[in-house]
């Protein structure tokens, strides 16, 4: 049936894409009286490079003085060391090492250092290789020297990108889920944008934001911009059981090479130990997959700073994919035609941490150039602070046991390895979460050494319980990805009992 | 060895050593049993050789129970060449709790001479 | 006023309710000691064995082949008889390091149940029986795609024999565990498919009457040294790639193959779960992945007991009942103050064995010693304890099945003084 296009309804703005750059303009934007509402392609938050990155809140020494970079990511970082407490989301202030072997490396740390002075960095520090060892004593006897940054933190990734998006939309912001942006609506002379189509139909705004990660040069050639390319690359990773997680405790990086990075070895938030991640330009914008090659590549280079790592002792392997771009920077621009769009782009490493950064920028953004549009008109019913949903596994006894006694859902557990309750499962699901990823990604049942095995049937049975469908009908991260295929003994039955 | 004597080898599944049999037989008559490491071997192979049995084991749908199945048995070993036929006849059984541990739910399942009998206790 | 339901004193409390838990505190009780409580997370006593309803357990210890809750049953009515204590539905999920009082060791422990909030329970011995865990997909660094439809086999087996529900229509199975197999015949018999079984290894790690049982008998096929070396499909599982294994252990060029499934369950190794026994600073064997003990199943913390699957993974639930009477009865004996041992020696063993359970022994009575050798030994063998302890001929010894060292007390306690360790070996004739 042609002609007949679902309206789903007036907005002031648009996001496309949930990811960290999303949820944090989602957020700042919710500040004010605009209606917001944020259309995600996927089941379960965070989905694209926000869900598989190394979790750091960089210091802000790798960059070039003048960059968008370099000016986002400092800001960026001091601005996560305060709201992670106003947001409740998990950051521990380990520091990070950049470790480096032999004079001409050492010689880069000592670039990185002027670096970070110049773009506001601060903690920073070069110590020697000896130094280095009597903090991380597991770390390559090769190492000659390294730059500390005190300021470099570890965050829980996919909490943060929730909280942004879970506090947004306290403050009066509409989450679509499973919504695709097919296409951008204009008014008739293509001036001005006026909304997004979608597969649930149509979103009208006149301020549409792009930030759409791997998929940001693709929405931005509908509105008529082609001037950048994003080249998907992905990324491959390894986690450890906690009992490894000790093994360092701080962030360590190689020296930087040409291709970014390099493998990096952190505790994590949540005290695994965490290596990756590799850099392959891929053709694929949603190939996730993880190669042989690459977890061996991961593996190898992490060995180079941690030799001892024990590859018998990984949980679980995955992959990111980042939104390089072609232009190298961060692309962060209000188009003049057509009007209402913006394009905040390429927003890779340390895009995680430049994210509320930018938010704020994108903010003033609208504000200077569209603020006849859109009102910015401070919402007085804003609430900054949001919680998280209580961290079983991180409470003293005494609150453990006040909770279980005001409900018995608190005291009943479902993953035995990261010690999850079953109210911490239904507060997920009551808070948006529909699939079992998504409750993984919210309290973390599964995310441990069994990886699932006991606690999936569990999670599958609430689910269902509190969603009233049947178990059949829940899927591991939506889309058709079914736990189970039916109940037993109907393959059995004559076809007219089944 | 005369014409029509043939040697097999299986696995006995009497117990968890699981011995590799070598059997030598005439037709359906077994005349010798090999590296069997007890007397339950030269009984199996007799069995393997005449007609193969197995304990047959499933679940039956059951309501009003903390579970949604019961486990269940064959109270005896069935005819291997039974058992797709024996599943689907027990497929058929809508069992209502409580259920006791031993009980019958099928007689005489399929005509093997065994019944389906409950394998555990629920309520 | 404190939000704590209490505290609560028991004489040997035994953490985890399955078939070693329940076998130690029975023993336990018949040994004298009073207050004998068995903790147990699920809603039921019976652990694991309660999924596993098919047929073979109990021929040592009944002379029957028995299913998993069949098993159970006779356990449970044992225990009730005796006077065993349950507190079901109750998570043990903190252990403190044992205390000293009087000059004895005693252990402590914090509980958590729907019903009573948080406990912490004080017990003068304790018995460690959570069993084990399953090595999941993840920790094989399988390449690929994240589909829906990857499980453990023990995993399916609960969807499936508890839940009533189907994981999948057309299965392939990684590693050749007991469960793995077991699955496949159980997935057949629910009407599904099951295309294949690979494994790594040159050899099945399984019991080989599963193989005939449960690949053989519904023709099931199975390739040994053969890798899943990659997932496909984007929502739910399409298919593996898999490829042979060579002598080096390297992939062999083109063998890679893709095989279409939409499940794949995983039976590829079994872990002890010792996450309560590191809290309570309990020495852990690397080999084993189970807590160090001696015969009287004693761990490094002289108050706290361990057996079955937490120790060290057995082939047989017989085995794991064994040992669970062993600890219980020591533990019991602990708690009333009349452990006594009078000697203790290492166990060292011969190269090509990879695990052995106990590595101590005392001589406190007649005991077994199991290990398994590292590669299969096809052909007659010699398993020993020396010196002059036990002796016996084997046809093989094959990495799949436990071998029984038989230490007589008597012989063991008329060692000579100088002896600084026992030797346990195989060796090939």
């Amino acid at each position: 049936m042609q002609g007949f296009v679902k309206e789903n309804g007036n907005y002031d703005v648009l996001i496309i894409g949930c990811g960290i750059v999303g949820a944090t303009i989602a957020r700042e934007l919710s500040r004010y009286t605009m209606k917001i509402a944020v259309l995600e392609k996927a089941s379960d938050i965070p989905f694209g490079a926000s869900r598989a990155n190394s979790s750091m809140i960089h210091g802000g020494f790798d960059d070039e003085p003048g960059s968008a970079k370099a000016k986002f990511c400092p800001k960026g970082n001091r601005m996560y060391h305060r709201l992670h407490e106003e947001l409740d989301f998990k950051l521990r202030k380990f520091g990070s090492f950049v470790c480096a072997k032999g004079e001409s490396e050492e010689r880069h740390l000592k670039k990185l250092f002027e670096q970070g002075k110049a773009n506001g960095a601060v903690g920073m520090e070069i110590v020697s290789g000896q130094k280095l060892r009597e903090k991380e004593p597991h770390t390559a006897p090769d190492i000659t020297a390294a730059l500390w940054c005190e300021s470099g933190a570890i965050v829980n990734n996919f909490e943060a990108t929730l909280a942004f998006i879970d506090n947004a939309r306290q403050n009066g912001a509409a989450l679509f889920m499973e919504t695709s942006a097919d296409g951008l609506l204009f008014d008739e002379t293509r001036s001005s944008v006026r909304g997004v189509s979608t597969n649930r139909g149509n979103f009208r705004a006149p301020v549409v934001i792009n930030a759409s990660g791997v998929y940001t040069d693709v929405i931005s050639r509908m509105a008529g911009d082609d001037s950048f390319i994003i080249h998907p690359t992905r990324g491959e990773y390894f986690i450890f059981d906690r009992t490894v997680g000790g093994m360092v405790t701080s962030f360590l990086f190689s020296c930087p090479s040409a291709l970014g990075k390099g493998i990096t070895v952190t505790h994590t938030a949540d005290d695994n130990l965490l290596i990756g991640p590799t850099s392959v330009q891929q053709a694929g914008r949603d190939n996730r997959n993880t190669t042989v090659p690459g977890l061996d590549e991961t593996f190898d280079g992490a060995r180079r700073l941690v030799p001892g790592i024990p590859r018998n002792m990984a949980i679980t392997t995955f992959s990111g994919v980042r939104a390089n771009i072609n232009t190298g920077d961060f692309y962060i621009k209000a188009l003049d035609r057509p009007r209402g769009f913006i394009n905040v782009a390429g927003i890779k490493s340390p895009g995680f941490t430049s994210a509320p950064a930018i938010a704020e920028y994108v903010a003033e953004l609208m504000r200077e150039n569209l603020g006849d549009v859109v009102k910015f008109e401070n919402d007085p019913a804003f609430v900054p602070e949001r919680k998280h949903i209580p961290r079983f596994i991180d409470l003293p006894n005494e609150e453990r046991a006040r909770l279980a006694k005001s409900d018995p859902k608190w005291g009943q557990i479902v993953c035995r390895c990261e010690s999850v309750t079953e109210a911490q499962v239904v507060e997920a699901i009551r808070r948006g979460a529909r699939t079992v990823a998504a409750v993984k990604l919210w309290v973390r049942p599964g995310t441990g050494r069994c990886q699932g095995g006991f606690c999936s049937p569990r999670v599958v049975e609430i689910l269902s319980r509190e969603l009233g469908i049947s178990p059949l009908e829940i899927t591991r991260h939506g889309g058709d990805s079914y736990m189970l295929t039916g109940k037993t003994k109907q393959p059995l039955l004559p076809e007219s009992a089944q | 060895m005369t014409l029509n004597e043939e040697t097999k080898k299986f696995i006995c599944v009497s117990c968890p050593v699981g011995c590799l049999l070598k059997v030598t037989v005439q037709g359906k008559d077994v005349l010798s049993v090999e590296d069997n490491g007890c007397p339950l071997g030269i009984k199996y192979a007799k069995n393997e050789i005449a007609n193969p049995v197995r304990t047959f084991t499933s679940t039956v749908r059951v309501s009003g129970a903390h579970l949604p199945v019961c486990p269940v048995r064959s109270r005896i070993p069935l005819p291997l060449s039974k058992m797709r036929d024996v599943a689907r006849e027990v497929a058929k059984v809508q069992a209502i709790a409580p259920i006791s541990i031993g009980q019958i739910l099928i007689e005489d399942v399929c005509g093997t001479g065994s019944d389906i009998i409950a394998s555990r206790s629920l309520s | 006023m404190s939000d704590y339901a209490g505290i609560r004193e028991v004489d040997v409390a035994v953490i985890g309710g399955g078939p070693a838990g329940i076998a130690a505190a029975i023993a336990a009780r018949k040994e004298g000691a009073l207050k004998v409580v068995v903790f147990e997370r699920d809603w039921e006593a019976g652990g694991i064995l309660q999924q596993c309803i098919h047929p073979g357990f109990g021929l040592h210890m009944f002379g029957l082949e028995l299913t998993g809750p069949e098993y159970m049953d006779r356990y449970l009515k044992q225990a009730y008889e005796a006077g065993v204590e349950f507190a079901l539905n109750t998570m043990v999920f903190q252990m403190d390091p044992p205390a000293e009082t009087d000059g004895r060791k005693t252990a402590s422990f914090w509980i958590m149940s729907p019903k009573t909030g948080i406990e912490k329970v004080h017990a003068k011995s304790v018995v460690l029986a959570m069993g084990c865990r399953e090595r999941p997909a993840g920790a094989l660094g399988i390449a690929g795609s994240r589909p829906a439809g990857v499980y453990t086999a023990g995993t399916a087996q609960r969807f499936v024999n508890m839940e009533g529900c189907m994981p999948g229509k057309k299965a392939v199975i990684m590693g050749t565990g007991d469960i793995g197999l077991i699955m496949a015949r159980r997935m057949m018999l629910e009407g599904a498919e099951v295309v294949a079984v690979f494994e790594i290894m040159p050899w099945v790690s399984g019991l080989r009457r599963n193989v005939a049982q449960c690949l053989d008998d519904f023709g099931i096929p199975y390739y040994l040294e053969h890798s899943v070396c990659e997932l496909h499909g984007k929502d739910r599982l399409e298919g593996i790639s898999v490829v042979k294994i060579g002598k080096d252990r390297r992939p062999v060029d083109g063998t890679l193959r893709f095989v279409g499934c939409d499940t794949l369950l995983l039976a590829v190794g079994l872990i002890p779960e010792n996450e309560l026994s590191r809290m309570a600073g309990v020495e852990i064997s690397p080999l084993t992945n189970g807590p160090v003990v001696n015969d009287f199943l004693q761990t490094s913390a002289d108050c706290i007991f361990a057996s079955g699957n937490v120790v060290v993974v057995y082939d047989l639930v017989d085995f794991v009942s064994e040992a669970g009477e062993r600890a219980g009865s020591s533990a019991a004996l602990y708690a009333m103050g009349k452990l006594s041992k009078p000697r203790e020696l290492p166990i060292e063993t011969t190269p090509n064995i990879r695990v052995v359970s106990p590595q101590k022994l005392c001589g406190g009575r007649d005991t077994t010693v199991f290990v398994r050798v590292a590669e299969p030994i096809e052909g007659r063998c010699r398993l020993f304890a020396e010196p002059g302890i036990f002796s016996q001929t084997l046809r093989y010894a094959r990495p799949g099945e436990m071998n029984e060292v038989k230490i007589s007390a008597e012989k063991f306690r008329a060692l000579p003084e100088t002896e600084k360790c026992v030797r346990i070996g195989i060796e090939a004739f």
